[in-house]
């Protein structure tokens, strides 16, 4: 399980932020003594730190500085000052990312997930698999049974989103944010359009039932 | 001054003087004095006159005109005061203390209006970083409720969310030490950050956004351009045309349903960004295909508190968006251009300065 710092001195934003990323799946540990940060983080060597800008003992930006004499551990800022200088001066001081308050929680747990990925050497497979049918998003393309269509970039997406969820009900809601998350804006509507063509797709390749609707819940693979 | 307001202005004066002449004339004559000898007085004392009252107008006409030189060559009009030459005279030395006591004082009502406006937005602008932290505390615990309850709360947090940014910029766009920073930034990426920071909204309120030809690198402050571009699409998303089912679910009571155009079940509402350059600018347009702005009221929207007929019929509009549009990019060389078809669409142009232009800045 991946452990992620959280320093932040607003204790209903710590709270809910460690009650929020225990229930994604990762391991929060919450700081609330604020004076010997370093030793905590050299202790406890999180994969990932949270940290905010405007913090009681020492401010954000020195303390980054310190926590990247002895280690390299992604650091993500959180904070409420949101001005072009206060970006630069963060991202310099060696911050991977930088998220301004209030952020939306989805976004917040994409950049996580990114800078995590980023830092991980493991390498993702690329060319997702699942019942037959093969993706390669590079070249646009899935094969099944010998036969290989050509997918659009949305296509490509939704299908890699089913396979990563395979087994799972992928709501339509969790496909539009999945869309959305690679820069596809796209309504409700365009998605139903997008599913049936894809179906369609899928269909002259010789896999008529890939994707299952759940009626009232959304799609299954 | 003219002659005439001279003349005017020492018209007691001459009056006085051409009495006593006449009476003195008169009180010679009758005393014996030959009227050659009065004739020669007056001719002698006349030219005299004449002249005296001649010089002191052209001296008082060139003092007032050093004097309106000074002030329309001062920029800050009030120092007037403290430019112009001593006064030589008792007289005017008294009226010009008199009007220097009135300046410092008026100096000291501008500066405490200054600091007290000063330590106010100061005060707006912490505040506002303040509130984001139980906002932002707000959002996780509404994440972790019950889903509708979760979804409706984290839309009424999102309108909370974007007042306060309102509040911030339009401090911001007030304070004279404005603090921004133009540097050379992607396009895509402003367009990009802009989206992902109202993707709730946009996507509760069932968007598609297209983007083409985005590929632009602008001189621009990205916080700024991304507040204004947020702006409008949260106006695209406020204002696109409801479908039947969102219509009756707006308007409980239904009383104006007829005059709102409402998209019918298949039409999509659309928000185009695209982006064209030419060596000078890149033209960054936002069109989207909501319910428009009646032409009547085009002039008003950059005005500040604006609402117009669509902001009553939808509510909770501030008036403020547009304005603060204006503003900001005012401040930040942007040129911006609304058009709109009534019950079509509206098509916002922001025209960014695609080189450095750090004379102009």
């Amino acid at each position: 399980m991946q452990k992620i710092m959280i320093i932040e001195d607003d204790k209903a934003v710590r709270e809910e932020l460690s009650l929020l990323l225990e229930n994604e799946g990762y391991h929060p540990i919450p700081v609330t003594a604020f004076h010997n940060i370093t030793q905590q983080a050299a202790r406890e060597m999180p994969d990932l730190i949270l940290l905010d800008l405007g913090l009681p003992e020492q401010d954000g930006l020195s303390l980054c500085a310190d926590l990247r004499r002895s280690s390299d551990t992604p650091i993500i800022f959180v904070t409420s000052h949101d001005s072009t200088a206060d970006e630069l001066a963060a991202l310099s001081m060696g911050g991977d990312d930088y998220i301004t308050k209030p952020y939306n929680i989805p976004l917040l747990l994409t950049r996580i997930k990114v800078v995590l990925r980023r830092s991980s050497p493991k390498i993702t497979a690329d060319s997702p698999e699942y019942n037959g049918l093969k993706l390669n998003p590079a070249k646009g393309t899935a094969t099944a049974n010998g036969h290989t269509a050509e997918l659009t970039r949305n296509e490509i997406q939704i299908v890699a989103h089913l396979i990563a969820h395979a087994g799972e009900i992928v709501s339509r809601a969790d496909l539009i944010e999945a869309l959305w998350d690679n820069k596809i804006y796209i309504d409700d509507n365009t998605l139903s359009v997008n599913i049936t063509r894809l179906r369609s797709k899928l269909d002259e390749l010789g896999l008529p039932d890939f994707i299952k609707t759940r009626r009232g819940l959304g799609y299954q693979i | 001054m003219t002659f005439h307001e001279f003349i005017s202005d020492h018209l007691g004066k001459i009056i006085l003087e051409i009495l006593v002449m006449t009476s003195l004339s008169v009180i010679l004559l009758t005393t014996g004095t030959q009227s050659g000898v009065i004739v020669l007085l007056l001719v002698i004392l006349l030219p005299i006159g004449i002249t005296v009252y001649v010089i002191d107008f052209i001296k008082c006409r060139s003092h007032l005109k050093e004097l309106e030189n000074i002030m329309s060559g001062l920029d800050q009009k009030y120092l007037f005061i403290e430019c112009i030459p001593q006064p030589r005279t008792a007289y005017e030395r008294r009226l010009f203390s008199l009007m220097r006591a009135s300046y410092k004082s008026m100096l000291g009502a501008v500066s405490d209006a200054r600091s007290a406006g000063r330590e106010y937005r100061e005060y707006i602008e912490s505040w506002v970083h303040e509130i984001k932290s139980p906002i932002t505390a707000a959002k996780l615990i509404s994440h972790s409720l019950e889903a509708e309850a979760g979804r409706r709360l984290t839309q009424e947090l999102i309108q909370i969310e974007a007042h306060v940014e309102r509040a911030l910029f339009y401090a911001r766009a007030e304070s004279p030490e404005q603090d921004f920073i133009i540097r050379e930034v992607s396009l895509e990426e402003i367009v990009s950050k802009t989206i992902e920071t109202y993707r709730t909204l946009l996507m509760q309120s069932n968007m598609r956004i297209e983007t083409e030809n985005l590929n632009h690198q602008i001189y621009t402050d990205i916080k700024w351009a991304c507040f204004i571009l947020g702006q409008l699409l949260q106006n695209a998303a406020r204002y696109k045309k409801l479908s039947s089912v969102e219509l009756q679910d707006s308007l409980g009571e239904s009383e104006v349903c007829q005059e709102i155009p409402h998209a019918s079940k298949n039409d999509v509402c659309v928000i185009n960004i695209s982006a064209i350059s030419d060596a000078r600018f890149v033209v960054l347009t936002v069109s989207d295909n909501g319910i428009g702005i009646p032409p009547h009221e085009m002039p008003r929207v950059f005005d500040r508190g604006f609402t117009g007929s669509n902001g009553r019929s939808r509510g909770g509009s501030t008036g403020m968006g547009l304005y603060l549009c204006r503003k900001l990019s005012n401040v930040l060389n942007i040129d911006l251009q609304i058009t709109s078809v009534w019950q079509e669409g509206t098509q916002v142009t922001l025209s960014f300065p695609a080189k450095a232009n750090l004379t102009k800045m």
